[in-house]
C-alpha cells in the first residue's frame, strides 16, 4: 500500500536526516519504527505525509505519488493519511468534539468550516469514534482538562474521523506512563486488526516486540533493519542502538 | 629558638586565621581582566557624564519646584474645586427705623434663605454712630442701602455698599442731622444679591460631565476601529504565518514596517495633524486614536499569534485542511485569550489618551482643561481633574474584573 523509494531528506549544511531509504509497507501490517532519537524516524513519518518536504525519492500511496502532489490533490492525499503526535497536539482550549470534528477538515470547502457547518453524518461519525475510545461521556470537555493518555486517544478519534487508509504515529506514547502506554496501544492495536494499516515510531522494544507485526530500524537515516519482531537479537540491538545500550524493559 | 605568636598574657587581636582558610578566600576571589575593569570604569564615567550632561540640558532645579507662589494657587484650587453652586437673585430687606429717638435694642430683618440684615441700635440721634451689619448674601456683590421717608414718601439712596469674600457687610454712619433726616419713622431697603434655591450641579460641572461622556465614547470609537483594523492586519504580520513564500515574507515586512511607524509617532502628534487635516473636534481625536492603536495593536496581535502553539497547527494541516481552515480552527481558538486581554488593555490606555488629544483641539475633556487653565480658572480646571482621575480609575478597575472574568 505504501512504497518509499530512495528517500533522501538532506538540510542546508548537509545533514541528512534520512538517506536513501527505501521500504513497502503491505495493507495491514502494524509496523514499528525504532531507533536513537535523531535517527530519522519523526522524519521519515513527516515525509510521508509531506508536512516536511522530502529532497529526493518518491513516496507512493497505492501508486498515487505522494511526493508530487500539489494544491488540492495534496490536500485530497492527506486526508486519506492519519497521524497521532507524541504532544497530542490537540486545541486546548477546544471541547473534545471540537477537537474530533476538526477531523474531517479535509472533507470541507473553506466556506463549510467558516459556519462551522459539519454535515449531520459527521456528527454521526464524531459520536461513534468518540465512543471508540472509550470517552463518549467527557465530549463537552474542554480538551486541557484531560490526562494525558485520553488526550491521545481524543487525537486517534480526529485521526480516525478522517476514514484513513494509513495511520502514522509518531511516538504516541513517549509522554505517557507505561500503563496508560499500554491502553493507547492498545487502541490502535484494536484498529489495525479492524483493517488499517499502522506506522508507529516507539521508543522500547518491549512495547515493538508486543504490538508490531514488523519492525523496521533506522540509525543515522539509514535502513539498518527490517523483520519480525523476534528476529532482534542482543547483536542486531548493539547494531542499532549502539554499544554501550541496554535494553529497559517496560511492563 | 621558637619564637612565640602573640603575647603570652592578657587578651590580644582575633587570633590569626589558619593558613587554609586565607588562601582559600584568596583562592576564589575572582581575578579580573584588566580590561574589563578598565571597560567597568569607562562605563560608570560615561554614565555619570551622561547623567551630569542631563541634569544641565533639562535644567533640574529643585527649588523652582518647591517655589509656593506659582505652586500656592493651584494647588489650593486642587483641593476646592467647582462642584456646586446656587442661582442667584436679587432680594430686598426691608427694616424700621427711628429717627431722632434714642433706642437700645436692634433691628434685625431676615431674607428667605438665611440672610440677615442688622441695624444697631434700631432708632438714633443726629451724630449717634449706627452701625449696618448683614450676612448670608453673595460674596463680593454691589448692593444699595436706600431709606424711605415716613409715610411712604422719598425713596434716597442712603449708601453704596460691597460684601466681602464671605458675603457679610458692616457698616457704621454717623447718623444726619434733622434737617436731611427729620425725626419720624423710615424704612430702609437694603437691596442685594444672594443665593436663593437649593445648591445644583454648577457649570462647571455640567460641562465637564458632558465632556467626559464625549470622551469616553471617542475612545470607544478609536478603540473599535482600531481594533477592527488591526485584527485582520496582525495575521499579515505574524512570522509563522506569513513566513512560507516570498511574497508572504515581503508583506509581513510591509506589515511591520506600518506597525512600527504608527506607533512610535505619539498620539498627540497624530492628534495635531488630523486637526489640520479635518478640523478641531472630536473626529480629529478618533482618527489620532485609531492610527496609533493600528500601530500597536497590530504589534502585539501579531506577537500573540507568533506566540501560539505549532503542535495543532501541523496536527490539522495533517488531516488534510486548507490554509484557511488551518488559521480558523488551529491559530485562532488559541490565540483567544490573548487578543482579549490585549484589547481590554488597550482600552484601558485609550481612555487615558482621549482625555489629552483635548488638548491639542482632539475634542473630549482635554479641551475644557486647557481652556480653563489659560484662564487662570484653576478651580474650574480642579473639577475637571478629579472628574478626570476618578472616572479613569474606575474604568482601570471596572476593566481588571472584566479581564479576570473573561480570561
Amino acid at each position: 500500500m505504501l512504497r518509499i523509494e530512495h528517500l533522501v531528506k538532506e538540510y542546508p549544511g548537509g545533514v541528512r536526516a534520512l538517506d536513501d531509504v527505501s521500504l513497502t509497507v503491505r495493507d495491514g501490517e502494524f509496523v514499528v519504527l525504532i531507533g536513537l532519537s535523531g535517527s530519522g524516524k519523526s522524519t521519515l513519518l513527516r515525509c510521508i505525509n509531506r508536512l516536511l518536504e522530502p529532497t529526493a525519492g518518491r513516496i507512493l500511496l497505492d501508486d498515487l505519488d505522494i511526493t508530487a502532489a500539489r494544491g488540492a490533490a495534496l490536500r485530497t492525499v492527506r486526508r486519506s493519511i492519519g497521524m497521532i503526535f507524541q504532544q497530542f497536539n490537540l486545541v486546548k482550549r477546544s471541547s473534545v468534539l471540537t477537537n474530533v470534528l476538526t477531523g474531517r477538515l479535509g472533507y470541507l470547502s473553506p466556506w463549510q468550516s467558516l459556519v462551522g457547518h459539519y454535515a449531520e453524518q459527521d456528527y454521526l461519525r464524531a459520536l461513534v469514534n468518540v465512543q471508540r475510545v472509550g470517552l463518549r461521556e467527557r465530549v463537552h470537555q474542554r480538551a486541557d482538562r484531560l490526562s494525558g493518555g485520553q488526550q491521545q486517544r481524543v487525537a486517534i478519534a480526529r485521526a480516525l474521523m478522517q476514514e484513513p487508509k494509513l495511520m502514522l504515529a509518531d511516538e504516541p506514547v513517549a509522554s505517557l506512563d507505561p500503563a496508560t502506554s499500554h491502553s493507547v496501544l492498545k487502541y490502535l492495536q484494536q484498529i489495525n486488526r479492524d483493517g488499517m494499516t499502522v506506522i508507529c515510531s516507539l521508543h522500547f522494544l518491549s512495547l515493538a516486540r508486543t504490538y508490531g507485526t514488523r519492525v523496521i530500524a533506522l540509525k543515522g537515516g539509514r535502513l539498518m533493519f527490517d523483520g519480525l519482531p523476534s528476529e532482534i537479537d542482543e547483536r542486531r540491538f548493539q547494531d542499532i542502538y549502539g554499544e554501550e545500550a541496554v535494553e529497559v524493559e517496560i511492563h | 629558638m621558637a619564637t612565640r605568636v602573640g603575647s603570652p598574657a592578657g587578651p590580644s587581636s582575633a587570633p590569626p586565621q589558619p593558613a587554609g582558610v586565607r588562601s582559600a578566600r584568596a583562592e576564589l576571589a575572582r581575578r579580573e581582566d584588566p580590561r574589563r575593569r578598565l571597560l567597568r570604569l569607562l562605563s560608570v564615567l560615561i554614565a555619570f557624564g551622561v547623567f551630569v550632561l542631563g541634569w544641565r540640558v533639562t535644567d533640574i532645579d529643585l527649588g523652582k519646584l518647591a517655589n509656593a507662589s506659582n505652586a500656592g494657587p493651584i494647588l489650593k484650587a486642587l483641593v476646592a474645586p467647582d462642584i456646586l453652586s446656587r442661582d442667584n437673585s436679587q432680594i430686598e430687606l426691608q427694616a424700621p427705623f427711628e429717627s431722632g429717638a434714642t433706642a437700645s435694642d436692634t433691628t434685625l430683618a431676615s431674607g428667605p434663605t438665611g440672610q440677615t440684615f442688622r441695624i444697631t441700635p434700631a432708632g438714633a440721634q443726629p451724630g449717634q454712630t449706627v452701625t449696618f451689619e448683614g450676612a448670608g448674601f453673595e460674596p463680593n456683590a454691589d448692593g444699595d442701602l436706600r431709606v424711605v421717608f415716613p409715610g411712604g414718601g422719598r425713596d434716597l439712596r442712603f449708601t453704596r455698599l460691597t460684601t466681602d469674600s464671605r458675603g457679610a457687610f458692616h457698616e457704621e454712619r454717623q447718623w444726619p442731622d434733622a434737617a436731611t433726616l427729620p425725626p419720624g419713622t423710615y424704612t430702609f431697603r437694603l437691596i442685594l444679591n444672594a443665593p436663593v434655591g437649593s445648591p445644583h450641579l454648577s457649570d462647571t460641572m455640567n460641562s465637564s460631565l458632558g465632556r467626559m461622556g464625549e470622551t469616553i465614547l471617542l475612545a470607544l470609537m478609536g478603540t473599535l476601529f482600531g481594533v477592527i483594523i488591526s485584527v485582520p492586519l496582525s495575521f499579515l504580520g505574524a512570522r509563522n504565518l506569513m513566513g512560507g513564500s516570498a511574497v508572504g515574507q515581503a508583506i509581513y515586512w510591509c506589515m511591520r514596517l506600518l506597525f512600527t511607524i504608527t506607533r512610535s509617532i505619539e498620539v498627540l502628534i497624530v492628534g495635531l495633524i488630523m486637526v489640520v487635516i479635518v478640523g478641531i473636534g472630536s473626529y480629529a481625536g478618533v482618527l489620532a486614536l485609531v492610527v496609533h492603536s493600528v500601530g500597536s495593536l497590530g504589534k502585539l496581535y501579531s506577537e500573540a499569534i507568533e506566540s501560539i502553539e505549532p503542535g495543532p497547527v501541523e496536527a490539522i494541516t495533517a488531516t488534510g485542511a486548507g490554509r484557511f481552515q488551518t488559521v480558523l480552527f488551529g491559530v485562532i481558538p488559541q490565540i483567544i485569550p490573548e487578543f482579549l486581554a490585549v484589547t481590554i488593555f488597550w482600552w484601558d490606555h485609550n481612555v487615558r489618551m482621549s482625555t489629552v488629544i483635548g488638548l491639542v483641539g482632539g475634542g473630549g475633556i482635554g479641551y475644557l482643561l486647557i481652556q480653563y487653565i489659560n484662564l487662570l480658572q484653576y478651580n474650574q480646571a480642579a473639577t475637571v481633574l478629579w472628574m478626570i482621575v476618578i472616572v479613569v480609575t474606575a474604568m482601570d478597575y471596572a476593566s481588571a474584573r472584566i479581564r479576570a472574568r473573561l480570561v
